[in-house]
């Protein structure tokens, strides 16, 4: 058995040379390479567009994009006002349970009154429950999709790419905490516009955003009772890793952020729950709030190497070397934790485009899903996606915990890679599959022809010669009498089960 | 760190003090320790969690505590209705079938399962009992590193098997992949293409020589081959079995008659993970929970039939958790809110059946909450040590006073 991977690459990093701009050879692989790490995939139309560009042209036209832009497009289907309007009566007795369950689609009915003895039984909890399938669950589907369909048809695939980091980074949780899928989409939003935007800027408004502060519970943290929750996951996940800080600097923290809560729905900071004593934190004394501890917070060393770990595990490779790290902390000080100029060195560096960074990621599932549907031209996002990615591990706005996802290895499991190849296989099966795909259309009609074809569109030609030799055999039926001789007849069923069987091999798991 | 030293020196044979390196340190240098019934090599542990938060007042129930009765005026299980155990505690009557076992000798009941500063969050709690670390964030649970180390045939993809969607943290290890199923028809892939697809997949699926190095590779194409050698074995490997045993049409009858399945095909199987839920009841409590209560029992009773029948019964010891037990009072909602120490119960495998442990006090609560009178590590440390036989202390990541259940 092989042991688990730290994910550091194997052999030695050229640290003098690792963030220096990349100044090699250039190729549809490496454009790939980009467009998988700076967004999740692209069409085979965009990998042809970015390998006719040079390296530093191609991170231009990929960091360059307008933030405002992407965020007129709002989601449909989120707005839950009936809801909270139904369950206020509810819980003020206004309605009864069962008033309120016979204004329900019939369906929903028959579910709330199944657990019930009589239509007259109908508990306050069944009411409640059945108000949430009405109209919770419906929203953060909607939602999701939303997201998704962003992430497969934005003209800003790395906007999408630092939100969904974002999210990852600064967790929270939609119908966690009475969050409502409106504000996990509000908290979204204000990834997307700092997408690459100022680090500093977006932590201080993170802590003021709806959504975390239910998630954490700071809506709740008042003086005489200060909650620590996000005072200590700001320090320890969000900022700066344990061994920075000390308990006495998460209780005095938490002081500065009691009284950050909510006033109808929207940030207040209520001076009549805050504690406006002196405080002593990180070595510092003074009246401080929340945004003197977050800018404290971000003079510390210790935060620049955080964001730059980060940084480097999800675009480049996980473990990075201490030494890159510093390298990347000291870019990022440089800068004023401005992401944008970070971020273009990162993507346009040697490291970036050597063999360390080549293929050193697991793909996550939604970078796997999104990815496939981008392969093939599928311009929309099905419900049943949604179901397959919580299969797959990853569900959109419900990370499994404040850490977010862990990534790596903890997206590789027998019923994960089984449920990817079985997604993978009813995929191109699919009536999603637009006619005039690139595999559909204009396929070469030799067997080998067609294999070649297959690797390079699917993998970038990052296979084998005996494993192009195999997919080969399996076109022109070798092993087989079911289908006989690839031929006019099978010609379709065989090129997408080469496909499948593309997309199933191991490099394909790999970002 | 509280301890439970009315544990100490009860154990026979073994001299154990809390907080004594020197004897898991002994304990290491010796690795396969003295066996219960059925040689080690045959052992099967079975972790059933009970997802969502049991309310352990509910299901074995303080009758003896007036307390218990003030707290929860109109969810309280009646004194008459309690299947008594002792003047102090009874069964919920929904656990009918498994109070029958209990009276044969054959459950142990642990109270007040916990550990200090307990945590609220499902999330969190459930991280903290599947790798057994209340006080750190790690990346590998308590049976993947029970697996880790184990010495077991390291071919075999059945070592351990988690009966779930996705793969439980508890069995999250370094150098091992435990298959996650939900059942046998759903593990395994779809397509309806051919047998030439088979080969060429198998093919194709152990390419090493690509024209890249990924620190991934390896792991994927190792788990890749499990996933589909698996789950091509596993159906004709099982195939034989046969079982009489009339378990619940319910997911964990399901589950546990797949579990005796693979146990009585001796895969070689040591840890098979199941669960059941959700116990999250904060409103209506008494409807769900007796549902539940009631599927909990007869599956078990079932599984345990089935199991006996096959001569399995006493190598199989299966362990109750849940991330944590319930608020003492009831709420508005005729329900609970989250809380904190709960039971556990060890079944079968020849357990020395009765009540271990204190009942945690209900006149001196942690903010509305129960404390724990036994860290759960203990319970661990007792399954990991005395019936799976290897040293503990690096599994449950310290050293934790044993429990006698065994005779």
């Amino acid at each position: 058995m092989s042991s688990i991977a730290s994910g550091r690459p194997a052999g030695r990093l050229d640290i003098a040379r690792a963030l220096q701009p990349y100044h090699g050879p250039w190729d549809l692989r490496l454009a790939a390479h980009l467009l998988r790490r700076a967004g999740f995939g692209g069409s085979p139309a965009d990998v042809e567009r970015f390998s006719r560009l040079s390296p530093s042209a191609a991170v231009d036209a990929l960091v360059g994009f307008d933030p405002e832009e992407g965020l007129a497009d709002v989601p449909p289907g989120i707005d839950t006002s009936q809801y909270e309007r139904l369950l206020l009566a509810l819980n003020r007795n206004a309605l009864s349970p069962q008033q309120v369950v016979q204004m329900l689609p019939q369906a929903t009915q028959q579910m709330a009154m199944s657990s019930a003895a009589a239509s007259s039984d109908v508990t306050i909890a069944a009411a409640r429950a059945a108000l949430s399938r009405r109209y919770l669950l419906p929203a953060m589907a909607s939602a999701q999709r939303w997201w998704l369909g962003r992430m497969l048809l934005t003209q800003a695939p790395l906007q999408e790419k630092m939100t969904l980091f974002w999210h990852g980074h600064f967790t929270s949780e939609v119908l966690a905490k009475g969050t409502m899928p409106r504000e996990i989409v509000a908290q979204n939003q204000l990834f997307r516009r700092y997408a690459l935007g100022n680090v500093r800027e977006l932590t201080r408004l993170v802590a003021q955003d709806p959504a975390m502060l239910k998630y954490l519970d700071n809506a709740r943290s008042q003086k005489a009772h200060p909650n620590e929750n996000f005072a200590r996951e700001l320090m320890e996940l969000f900022t700066m890793g344990i061994g920075n800080y000390g308990e006495q600097d998460v209780r005095e923290s938490a002081r500065a952020f009691t009284g950050w809560t909510l006033r109808r729905n929207a940030f207040f900071e209520n001076p009549a729950t805050h504690d406006d004593g002196v405080k002593t934190f990180l070595g510092r004394r003074g009246n401080f709030d929340g945004n003197d501890i977050v800018e404290i917070i971000f003079q510390q060393p210790a935060t620049a190497r955080w964001f730059a770990g980060k940084l480097l595990s999800a675009f480049l490779y996980n473990d990075p070397e201490p030494e890159l790290v510093t390298a990347t902390a000291n870019l990022l000080r440089k800068n004023g934790y401005e992401l944008r100029p970070v971020m273009a060195v990162l993507l346009r560096s040697n490291v970036f485009y050597s063999n360390r960074a080549y293929r050193a990621l697991v793909k996550s599932p939604v970078e796997f899903v999104v990815g496939a549907f981008q392969l093939y031209g599928i311009s929309d996002v099905p419900l049943a996606a949604l179901a397959q990615l919580a299969r797959m591990g990853q569900t959109l706005f419900r990370p499994p915990s404040v850490k977010g996802w862990d990534g790596g290895m903890a997206w590789l499991n027998s019923q994960s890679l089984l449920t990817r190849e079985n997604f993978a296989s009813a995929l191109l099966t699919s009536p999603l599959m637009p006619p005039n795909s690139w595999i559909s259309d204009g396929m070469p009609a030799d067997a080998k022809s067609a294999a070649a074809r297959l690797v390079w569109m699917i993998l970038h030609g990052d296979t084998s010669t005996a494993s192009l030799g195999r997919l080969v055999s399996y076109l022109e039926g070798d092993e087989t009498t079911a289908n006989g001789a690839f031929s006019g007849e099978n010609f379709a069923e065989r090129i997408r089960g080469a496909a499948y069987l593309t997309m199933a091999m191991p490099a394909y798991q790999l970002c | 760190m509280k301890r439970n030293h009315f544990l100490l020196g009860a154990i026979s044979g073994v001299t154990v003090a809390a907080s004594n390196d020197s004897f898991f340190a002994k304990a290491l240098a010796q690795p396969a320790l003295p066996g219960m019934p059925g040689s080690a090599g045959e052992r099967v542990l079975v972790l059933l969690n009970l997802v969502g938060g049991n309310d352990g007042l509910n299901m074995i129930v303080p009758h003896g505590t007036p307390e218990y009765y003030r707290y929860r005026p109109t969810i309280a299980v009646p004194p008459s209705d309690v299947l008594t155990v002792n003047e102090k505690i009874g069964f919920n009557p929904a656990l009918r079938s498994l109070k029958a076992l209990y009276d044969r000798g054959e459950v142990a009941i642990v109270q007040g399962s916990g550990y200090p500063s307990p945590d609220h969050s499902h999330f969190r709690s459930q991280q903290i009992w599947q790798t057994a670390a209340p006080e750190s964030y790690e990346s590998t649970g308590w049976i993947g590193r029970y697996l880790d180390g184990a010495a077991l045939p390291k071919e075999n993809l059945w070592n351990g098997v988690a009966i779930a969607e996705v793969l439980p943290e508890a069995m999250v290890g370094r150098s091992v992949d435990v298959p996650a199923l939900s059942d046998v028809r759903s593990y395994g892939l779809r397509s309806d293409r051919r047998l030439d697809d088979r080969n060429a997949f198998t093919s194709l699926l152990s390419d090493q020589r690509v024209p890249f190095s990924s620190p991934y590779l390896a792991a994927v194409t190792q788990i890749e081959a499990h996933a589909q050698r698996g789950s091509e074995q596993l159906p004709k490997l099982i195939a034989g079995y046969r079982s009489t045993a009339s378990y619940p049409a319910t997911p964990l009858g399901r589950s546990l008659a797949l579990a005796a399945q693979i146990i009585g095909s001796r895969l070689g199987t040591r840890v098979i993970y199941v669960q059941h839920g959700s116990f999250d009841t904060h409103s209506s409590q008494k409807r769900t929970q007796d549902i539940l209560l009631e599927a909990l029992s007869n599956a078990l009773v079932a599984f345990y039939d089935d199991l006996q029948a096959h001569g399995n019964d006493r190598r199989v010891l299966t362990m109750t958790f849940s991330e944590f037990g319930r608020r003492v009072a009831e709420n508005a909602s005729r329900g609970t809110d989250h809380g904190e120490a709960g039971p556990m119960l060890l079944v079968g495998g020849g357990v020395k059946g009765g009540v271990y442990g204190e009942h945690p006090r209900l006149d001196q609560l942690d903010n509305g909450d129960a404390i724990y009178t036994t860290d759960f590590r203990s319970v661990y440390t007792t399954v990991v040590e005395r019936w799976l036989g290897r040293a503990a202390h690096g599994i449950v990541g310290g050293s934790f006073p044993l429990i006698p259940v065994r005779a």
